[in-house]
């Protein structure tokens, strides 16, 4: 009689189980739930109010009521629909700034990978957007481009492609020296098969919980802008419009600064433990 | 020093080429050049023509290059586009509102990391290390421009303590000038100390971990003594590092910050340059913070080879 037994844990699988069970701490769930709880709130924007959150209303500064269950702003728009529309914003927003950022750091990480000048030039490149220090290069880049939802976009892609270009590319270096990344280069396969098929699977683990820190920077670089004047043209409302419009009106209607700056804290908040989860189950 | 001298001061001159290039290249990228957008909409070309050739923008892009670089270095910017007054008065008035909040958000960075470090780091079951841990992550999650409207909230608007904005000059009324400089400071400083605070701990704890402190410990030193004498001075070195790397991000930071607290400093100026499209105002800006960074992290780089003997010796 034969009794067949599998290996107890598929080393292969080893690494994505570190981090659902990273995820799978307090903080981890924490995190999950923060994002999740506002995520779906601007998803379900729509379904969630029936108030249109451009249109202005005759009631100014209005406190809560059946109608407005968070009241209305300084020109009579509903409170609750403008920040579930905001959250819709930010999300399109980062979602297609981080993905971008992520894409583009990548690409440039594996042409860094392919020869010693490209390394260098690619490297440099990284330098000198970090040679901007913060939103400086942001500033330059909606000089150009006036303010609005595209630059925004384009700002957050930017600021994010030398650290996960830089992530990738040392995970690269490592990889690239291990004996299965040898092994496949002796068996006869090319360098792009070598760096694309063997190499790049296992150097992307990290850019995962650059991904969750991306994320919140990218709330951060919108509602900076927005606070400047250079983000997303109104009335599109956005989280960080929300708060910079409520500045106005601190003294007397605190609610109108109160509710998205609870939303904006949820949802960063909720990123960074997301981002902390990850990493520690990385490291575990 | 001679690394210093031939290493670090043409690579930090390299950078702060390469991103004069850039900018000065970025901003002429664009469609519809600045004469376009001064003259209007109706204006007739001879106009714009005029108008281009008032503001040098008729030349080759590497002589209208070089001419600015001229401009910089001799510190005469000369008129702005569309702010109106020289581009060097403007930045010269903003200079001094923005250099008193940084330089006191730097010392808040200060005061409020080191302390909260050596405080976490000296003994494994203090009371409050989890709460500062938990204050750390908050004041690193959280936006500034959160932070900023929530102290305006509880400083100004709840408890009455404190001007929720505005500015006063510290010659006239120095009293007064604190006041208005407490909230927008500590805005700005707490991220960056935050930051200062977890890179100095993990140091700390790194330092106390070798083996010069167990030997120390066996001889019977004190753990005070330890701590300062024989952990911290090995810890500075990359907390001064990152403070470093945390001015630049002061810098830029104070451009949000400014513009929450209503403070009369160079980010109000770079946001009126970028809305109004005033090129020269920008690109100087620009500059101006890049070189500035730049600078900060050449001396940081002197201060570690001074703090650290291994660093000076090779």
């Amino acid at each position: 009689m034969t009794t067949l037994s599998l290996p107890s844990s598929a080393p292969l699988l080893r690494p994505r189980n570190r981090y659902v069970a990273g995820l799978l701490t307090w903080r981890g769930v924490t995190g999950l739930v923060l994002v999740g709880v506002v995520a779906l709130a601007g998803l379900l924007a729509p379904w969630l109010t029936d108030a249109d959150p451009d249109a202005q209303g005759a009631q100014a500064l209005a406190g809560p009521s059946g109608a407005h269950p968070l009241g209305t702003d300084d020109i009579g728009r509903d409170l609750l629909s403008r920040i579930l529309h905001g959250i819709l914003t930010d999300l399109s927003i980062i979602l297609t700034a981080v993905p971008a950022g992520a894409l583009i750091g990548a690409a440039l990480a594996l042409l860094a990978a392919t020869s010693r000048a490209a390394d260098l030039v690619v490297q440099r490149l990284f330098d000198l957007v970090l040679s901007f220090p913060g939103l400086i290069l942001g500033l330059a880049v909606t000089a150009i481009l006036g303010p609005g939802r595209w630059p925004v976009v384009i700002i957050i892609a930017l600021a994010e492609v030398p650290y996960f270009g830089r992530q990738l590319r040392a995970g690269v270096l490592v990889q690239r020296e291990r004996e299965y990344a040898l092994a496949a280069r002796v068996g006869g396969a090319g360098r792009a098969r070598v760096l694309l098929r063997h190499v790049l699977p296992n150097a992307v683990d990290p850019l995962i919980v650059q991904g969750a820190v991306a994320l919140s920077v990218g709330v951060f670089i919108e509602g900076a802008l927005s606070f400047l004047g250079l983000g997303v043209r109104p009335p599109q409302p956005t989280l960080g419009s929300l708060i910079s419009g409520s500045v106005a009106y601190l003294d007397t209607d605190p609610l109108l600064a109160a509710a998205p700056l609870a939303v904006t804290t949820a949802l960063v908040l909720g990123f960074t433990l997301l981002a902390e989860a990850l990493n520690r189950g990385a490291r575990s | 020093m001679r690394t210093f001298l031939f290493k670090r001061l043409p690579s930090g001159l390299a950078v702060l080429v390469a991103a004069s290039f850039t900018v000065f290249l970025m901003l002429r990228l664009i469609p519809g050049d600045p004469a376009t957008t001064l003259a209007g909409p109706d204006a007739s070309p001879a106009t714009v023509a005029a108008i281009r050739e008032r503001l040098g923008l008729d030349a080759p892009l590497l002589s209208q290059y070089l001419h600015w670089l001229g401009q910089v270095l001799t510190g005469d910017l000369g008129p702005s586009y569309a702010i109106g007054g020289q581009v060097s008065e403007l930045i010269g008035d903003g200079l001094a509102a923005t250099f008193q909040l940084t330089l006191a958000a730097l010392l808040l960075v200060v005061v409020l990391a080191v302390p909260t470090a050596l405080y976490a780091a000296s003994g494994r079951r203090r009371p409050l290390a989890g709460a500062l841990r938990a204050l750390t992550t908050g004041a690193l999650a959280v936006p500034p421009f959160v932070t900023g409207v929530l102290l305006v909230l509880v400083f100004a608007v709840g408890l009455g303590l404190l001007p929720a904005g505005g500015h006063a000059s510290l010659f006239d009324a120095p009293d007064l000038a604190v006041q208005y400089l407490a909230l927008p400071a500590l805005c700005l400083a707490l991220p960056s100390a935050a930051i200062l605070a977890r890179y100095l701990q993990d140091g700390l704890e790194r330092a106390l971990g070798e083996d010069y402190v167990r030997n120390a410990t066996a001889l019977g030193v004190s753990r005070r003594r330890i701590l300062w004498r024989h952990a911290l001075p090995n810890a500075l070195p990359s907390a001064v590092t990152v403070l470093g790397l945390q001015i630049g991000q002061l810098i830029a930071g104070a451009v949000v910050v400014e513009r929450i607290f209503a403070w009369p400093g160079l980010g109000q100026l770079i946001e009126q340059g970028v809305s109004r499209r005033d090129y020269p105002v920008v690109q100087d800006l620009l500059l101006l913070v890049v070189a500035g960074y730049v600078a900060v992290q050449l001396l940081t780089d002197l201060l570690y080879s001074w703090l650290d003997p291994r660093v000076r010796w090779e």
